[in-house]
């Protein structure tokens, strides 16, 4: 057993805080700078430049954000977000970013279209499943899309704006009580 | 006739087999469908959500008040970090500054969460690998004795609800502190008391040595974080990392291994993070000043300003966080949690592959996941 008692690792000279979206910008993608989400950068991107912006910022040195924290799906009133908090495993700057699918763009009974990263960053596998399973944002290339937390023939998304309860038929057998 | 049959090539099938999910050593209910090639296993489905409470769902629908009440169940066994999580997060939104000595107190109490969160896996893991012999009792000994004195300032065993945003829910009175003090003088015997048993016993060794190798490109790959991570060499503790609240001012180390950790390491850091929250609650107990513990009035109509921001701690598990988006109103816009053991389980149909099934147990139960907390 090695029990180091070392100080945490220093940073290494990683980029300033705030200029993730320049670097993008210089390797060709194109962002918008959104307001700081308390004091953390938040860009805003194509849904289509998603994966190759994720690809160079975990894997070039200088930047090396390579924890994702979360993938969560957010249905504000206009648009659909599917927002992805990055961090690192050896600096302490952070990242977020923002894949905005407005609703109007989406065709009537289909899910909004994000492509999935999860064919190169396995931490994202279950994070868009449970996403897709209660915001309904489907992530094109998926290997295993399917619902995670309700069960596999649920119906509709919980966590939209428009969702409806279903009646309980087991314990509720008027339809109209309570809900 | 041995001999001859070595050299034949027989025919064998896969076999799927279903297990669980009120299998008893799953911690809650979790259903494995494990794809077996006689002893071994090929491949791991795990199957969730029969424990889904819709917690970002009743987030969406419950005042912030209200809520503040609720998300203890979210992780029963680290209620004191749930709450702390959120409170962070609704605070750096609403440009709280919290009083020092609630700081204080929300350390001190948040490490003798993280020791009995450590206790009872240190119990139930030796149940997993079958130590049913009345070990797990000697943990719970000590577990009972802080969950008392966690009852006594929150009121309730383990869903405290007692860190609010803006502060503590009460002060405790003069003779707790000095009942903290004398369980934290007694508290390393009893570790070593444990670790007399456990440590270098020869089943337990053969057990878990070199069982169960998380390799640090696997665990950066699937983003695991808390003890597990520290096992695979990464010295990645938000308490130290990315300090918040008061342990820049408290002396402790990342507890990490240079090394590739299997399950034996993982059973190792969680001693040792014990005896360093021990070590931190004393000096808590000889740091903490007098003064306010309350910053925000709590009352049924709070409200917290518009924005949206992620906030972290360092639970038991790993990084627990809340991303809070508020429009300004009574409810919150949308709640979302960042739970360590929902991003610790994936990573286990990677880590259960071609071992035995025998091992299935030794291996999950090392990477200490709480089912309420992966379906939340």
């Amino acid at each position: 057993m090695t029990h180091d008692a070392k100080p945490p690792a220093q940073p290494e000279a990683p980029l300033e805080p705030g200029q993730y979206g320049q670097f993008l910008k210089e390797h060709g993608i194109a962002t918008n700078r959104l307001a700081d989400s308390c004091g953390i950068e938040t860009i805003a991107i194509q849904a289509e430049h998603l994966p190759s912006a994720l690809k160079l910022l975990r894997n070039s040195q200088e930047v090396k954000l390579d924890l994702l924290i979360t993938v969560s799906g957010v249905d504000n009133n206009e648009t659909f977000d599917s927002v992805y908090h990055l961090w690192s495993y050896s600096h302490t700057n952070e990242l977020v970013i923002k894949v905005m699918i407005k609703k109007t763009d989406v065709p009537e009974g289909k899910l909004p279209m994000v492509p999935s990263i999860s064919n190169f960053w396995s931490a994202a596998n279950w994070h868009e499943r449970e996403t897709y399973d209660l915001v309904g944002i489907r992530y094109s290339g998926h290997p295993y899309l399917r619902r995670i937390l309700n069960p596999w023939d649920w119906e509709g998304h919980p966590l939209r704006r428009d969702y409806k309860q279903p009646v309980d038929g087991l314990n509720d057998k008027n339809p109209h009580s309570f809900r | 006739m041995a001999t001859e049959l070595q050299n034949v090539d027989l025919k064998t099938d896969e076999m799927i087999i279903n297990m669980g999910p009120q299998h008893p050593a799953t911690h809650g209910v979790l259903r494995l469908i494990l794809t077996l090639d006689g002893e071994m296993v090929r491949h791991v489905e795990p199957i969730l959500g029969h424990l889904h409470r819709a917690q970002e769902w009743q987030g969406q629908n419950r005042t912030w008040f209200q809520y503040q009440a609720l998300i203890d169940r979210v992780d029963y066994l680290s209620g004191m970090f749930t709450s702390w999580a959120m409170a962070r997060s609704c605070e750096q939104l609403d440009g709280i500054t919290v009083p020092r000595r609630a700081e204080y107190l929300r350390v001190l109490v948040s490490e003798m969460n993280r020791i009995t969160s450590h206790l009872l896996w240190l119990g139930t893991y030796l149940i997993d690998l079958g130590a049913m012999f009345g070990f797990p009792f000697y943990p719970f000994r000590e577990r009972e004795k802080l969950l008392d004195l966690l009852e006594e300032i929150a009121g309730q065993r383990m869903m405290f609800n007692y860190i609010r945003i803006g502060g503590v829910q009460r002060d405790p009175k003069a003779d707790w502190f000095q009942r903290v003090k004398k369980f934290t003088d007694e508290f390393p015997q009893r570790i070593d008391e444990y670790e007399a048993i456990v440590t270098e016993n020869p089943i337990f060794l053969k057990r878990t040595k070199g069982v169960g190798i998380l390799k640090q490109s696997v665990a950066k790959d699937y983003g695991v974080t808390g003890p597990c991570i520290r096992c695979s060499g990464i010295p990645l503790d938000l308490r130290r990392t990315k300090p918040y609240s008061v342990f820049p001012e408290l002396k402790f180390d990342v507890i990490t291994y240079d090394k590739e950790g299997d399950t034996w390491d993982r059973y190792m850091a969680r001693i040792l993070e014990m005896r360093q929250s021990n070590e931190i609650i004393k000096q808590c107990l000889d740091m903490i000043p007098e003064g306010e513990i309350m910053a925000k009035k709590q009352m049924a109509g709070m409200r917290i300003k518009a924005g949206e921001g992620f906030a972290a701690v360092e639970s038991p598990r790993g990084i627990l966080g809340c991303y809070v988006t508020s429009t300004g109103g009574e409810k919150p816009f949308r709640f979302r949690w960042r739970n360590p053991s929902f991003c610790n389980l994936s990573v286990l149909s990677e880590l259960l592959v071609d071992s035995p099934i025998a091992d299935i147990m030794a291996i999950f139960g090392s990477i200490d996941v709480i089912l309420p907390d992966v379906d939340r």
